[in-house]
């Protein structure tokens, strides 16, 4: 029983982080956050490292709730991670950020939310920014 | 110079392989230089004479950094920033990678250059590890249309258009 | 007081708005290229050279010059804020660079970069105006005998002083003076080494080599050793503020005069380019610093970025010097321009200030500017540029392939073109693998035909007699310079070696290491 995150360092990352506490709280579980990259660029920035990374994880302590990092390289896309850890520790709440995209912006960038919501065994919960 | 030695490497076989070319090419080169025609007209330089220089400084070289390699002297591999030095040589990704280059040139005269070009885009895509799939196909085909448009209908490149899009103006030179 | 007419003549065409617009888009390329890791201008030049197909000479030379400079000011950005040099002469600005930005001064650290490169392009260009013309006039009295002596400086230096190797070097010289071979002998008539296929019989196209060497190779190679793992960015402070302090200024303005005058004289002889003027530099800048900067040295010390920047920018209009005035080449970038000239018919040398005046000025008159436009874009988009970085590998190295395969294709409109092109990849990603340089093999493939002709004149005039090479005052000289400059640059690589492994040493950091030899 744990609620999994998706993180990426950006206020939407922030606000996913929040919904997930909260949720965790309120469900009296734990956490597990999932941060990756297909490490197929150069830079990065859903990528977190260094400072980001350590905030999240202070945020994390201050909460009060056991959670666990996920945060690793890997070749599938961040959809397919996400998915992939919710089965392995049998999620009962994956929360993903969503956002305002246009259809043509939807069709060459995917969606990472939308296969989520699609594919996922347990309820999803979008969270938005602002 | 600093060509350094690694202690505890394997016997560099392709390293030996290579340089071992580089020398049978000169040996190549010299061999045919002797069936080049040298007309009466050539005047004192003949067409010879530079192969005989190279093919003899092919195979001096080859030679020499044959026994460079073989005394330890092992080559750096160029390095770069997309470079893992440390992994090792994938050689799939090389062999497709020259299969689908071999096969772009094979499809341009009979479906066109756009659809060879999409073809090797979208499948090197791939190879490169592109995921999701589709979205190589969203970037490739738009792509090979723009480019046979730009410079086939804008600048006048003969790029053929091939029989889908034969005789829409914007895609012919 | 003639030439200075001219020039003017040349920034009057060079303003004109379309010229303009062309000038923009060449050092845009040319800086988005320089921050990429993977292209370089060399490539880039060579990728774009269907456009010589359609675009007339001045257009297609002023974008592409726009590129060479650009590619210049774009690699320093990606040594500073990525610790990656994205250029082989940007190797050194890692060093204090990337110190300083993770010290929190990253945008002083690249607007000493900027403005360095810019008072460097500019002054060397200036010099590059005065000097070209002189030494045209003196390069129109050369023989066939002096252009011998000089090609034969530049086929050694080239082969033995790029890359790490000096067999390997030469090696690679060697096989592109071969590929030069191939085809009809132009004088006799002859064919040779054409093993009876059409295809060759017109030669191996200069294009085509270069780019089967520069981008099917460099795709290959990369392919096959694909890096894993992104590297960091650090962030930029915004603001225009934290740009330059008074003392920064201070600090920056003897390095980057400094970093002119090693950098512009090293480019125009052919002994290593840029990136050797860099190391020249920074050891200089170290040496010279005195009390706090001392200190700072190897933790961010602005000198070790102005300087260095400012000598390979320096370095770049040197090179340009041999190439307009005697059609040598002295950098992989320079050897595919002159494929470009080629394109045109245009034989860059000494007459090419006299028959193509209009053309010359105008493309120097597009240096100033573009160092101009340089300097502005630089600046403000830094953010631009690092997002440039996170365009995946996969639709990049695509990219390069499918523009590879189309300027191969347009040499000749044949598929054969596209086969031999393959060929050529496979050579150029064997290579790269085994430590070859690659820029001597295209230098070699473009003089070699040039060096047989000038040879033959020579041989000519004297009657087959060989010691006339050695006979000219001129050609004794360049000899001796040759001997020269290998025993300098031997000590001076070893110097810049032994460097940088000790400042390796001392930074402890893990470092991305040196592209050896030549700008890509």
């Amino acid at each position: 029983m744990t609620v999994v995150a998706g993180y990426v360092p950006n206020p939407l990352g922030e606000a996913v982080l929040d919904a997930a506490i909260e949720q965790a709280r309120f469900r009296g579980t734990n956490v597990v956050v999932v941060n990756t990259t297909r490490a197929d660029r150069l830079v990065d920035p859903r990528y977190a490292q260094g400072e980001p990374l350590e905030l999240m994880k202070r945020r994390l302590d201050e909460s009060g709730v056991q959670y666990a990092v996920r945060h690793f390289t890997s070749t599938d896309t961040a959809a397919e991670d996400l998915l992939q850890v919710a089965q392995e520790v049998t999620a009962d709440l994956v929360v993903i950020g969503v956002r305002h995209r246009t259809p043509v912006g939807k069709l060459l960038l995917g969606s990472t939310a939308q296969s989520v919501l699609l594919q996922a065994q347990c309820p999803v919960l979008a969270v938005k920014h602002g | 110079m600093s060509a350094q030695g690694q202690v505890g490497r394997a016997v560099p076989v392709g390293e030996l392989v290579f340089a071992a070319g580089i020398a049978g090419l000169g040996v190549f080169a010299l061999a045919r230089a002797g069936s080049i025609v040298e007309p009466v007209t050539a005047g004192v330089l003949g067409p010879r004479v530079l192969p005989y220089i190279v093919g003899t400084a092919l195979v001096i070289l080859g030679l020499a950094t044959l026994i460079r390699v073989l005394r330890g002297h092992f080559g750096e591999a160029e390095k770069g920033e997309d470079i893992d030095p440390h992994a090792h040589t994938h050689w799939p990704t090389v062999v497709i990678l020259v299969a689908l280059l071999a096969l772009h040139a094979a499809l341009i005269v009979p479906l066109g250059w756009p659809v060879a070009a999409a073809v090797l885009f979208v499948g090197a895509a791939w190879t490169f590890g592109a995921k999701p799939r589709h979205r190589a196909v969203l970037i490739g085909v738009p792509l090979a249309l723009v480019l046979q448009a730009a410079f086939a209908g804008g600048l006048g490149l003969s790029l053929p258009p091939g029989p889908l899009l034969e005789g829409v103006p914007i895609f012919s030179g | 007081m003639d030439n200075f007419l001219t020039l003017l003549d040349g920034f009057a065409t060079a303003a004109q708005p379309i010229y303009l617009l062309y000038a923009l888009v060449g050092v845009f390329v040319g800086t988005a290229v320089g921050v990429l890791p993977g292209i370089g201008p060399a490539m880039t030049v060579a990728l774009l050279m269907p456009l010589t197909y359609s675009i007339e000479p001045t257009a297609a030379l002023i974008v592409f010059a726009g590129i060479y400079y650009g590619g210049m000011y774009g690699g320093s950005t990606t040594s500073i804020l990525l610790n990656t040099p994205g250029e082989a002469a940007s190797v050194i600005t890692t060093l204090e660079g990337n110190a300083m930005a993770r010290a929190g001064r990253g945008t002083a650290a690249l607007a000493t970069a900027a403005i360095g490169s810019f008072v460097a392009g500019t002054l060397a260009t200036m010099a590059l105006t005065f000097l070209a013309p002189t030494a045209a006039e003196l390069a129109v009295k050369l023989g066939p005998v002096d252009y011998v002596a000089l090609m034969v400086l530049a086929f050694l230096t080239v082969g033995a002083l790029l890359g790490s190797s000096i067999t390997r070097g030469l090696s690679s010289l060697a096989l592109g003076l071969f590929l030069g071979l191939v085809g009809v002998d132009a004088i006799s008539g002859q064919q040779r080494y054409t093993l009876g296929v059409p295809a060759l019989t017109d030669g191996i196209d200069v294009v085509l080599v270069a780019v089967a060497v520069f981008a099917v190779g460099e795709a290959l190679y990369v392919g096959s050793l694909l890096r894993r793992g992104p590297i960091q960015v650090i962030p930029v402070t915004k603001g225009w503020r934290t740009w330059m302090t008074r003392s920064d200024w201070r600090r920056s303005v003897f390095p980057w005069l400094r970093g002119t005058a090693i950098g512009f004289p090293i480019g125009t002889i052919p002994a290593g380019g840029a990136d050797v003027a860099t190391f020249l530099s920074y050891a200089g800048e170290r040496r010279l610093a005195k009390g706090e900067a001392r200190r700072q040295f190897g933790h961010g010390a602005i000198e070790g970025v102005a300087g260095p920047e400012a000598a390979n920018n320096a370095a770049a209009a040197g090179v340009l010097v041999p190439l307009l005035t005697l059609g040598i080449p002295t950098s992989a970038t320079a050897a595919v321009m002159l494929a470009a000239f080629q394109r045109y018919n245009i034989a860059p040398g000494p007459l090419l200030f006299e028959n193509e005046s209009a053309l010359v000025w105008a493309l120097i008159a597009s240096l100033y500017i573009g160092n101009l436009m340089l300097l502005v874009l630089n600046l403000p988009l830094v953010g631009i540029w690092v997002k440039i970085l996170q365009i995946p590998r996969h639709y990049m190295y695509a990219g390069i392939l499918t523009f590879a395969a189309m300027g191969a294709f347009a040499v000749n409109f044949r598929q054969d073109d596209v086969l031999i092109l393959l060929a050529i990849g496979l050579l150029g990603f064997f290579m790269r693998r085994y430590g070859y340089p690659v820029a001597p093999l295209v230098i070699g493939l473009i003089l070699g035909p040039i060096f047989e002709a000038q040879l033959r004149r020579a041989l000519s005039i004297s009657q087959g007699d060989w010691a006339t090479l050695v006979q000219s005052p001129f050609a004794v000289t360049v000899y001796s310079v040759l001997v020269v400059i290998f025993a300098l640059s031997l000590v001076l690589r070893r110097r810049a070696r032994k460097l940088e492994k000790v400042l390796v040493h001392e930074q402890k950091e893990q470092m991305v290491p040196t592209t050896v030899g030549e700008d890509r």
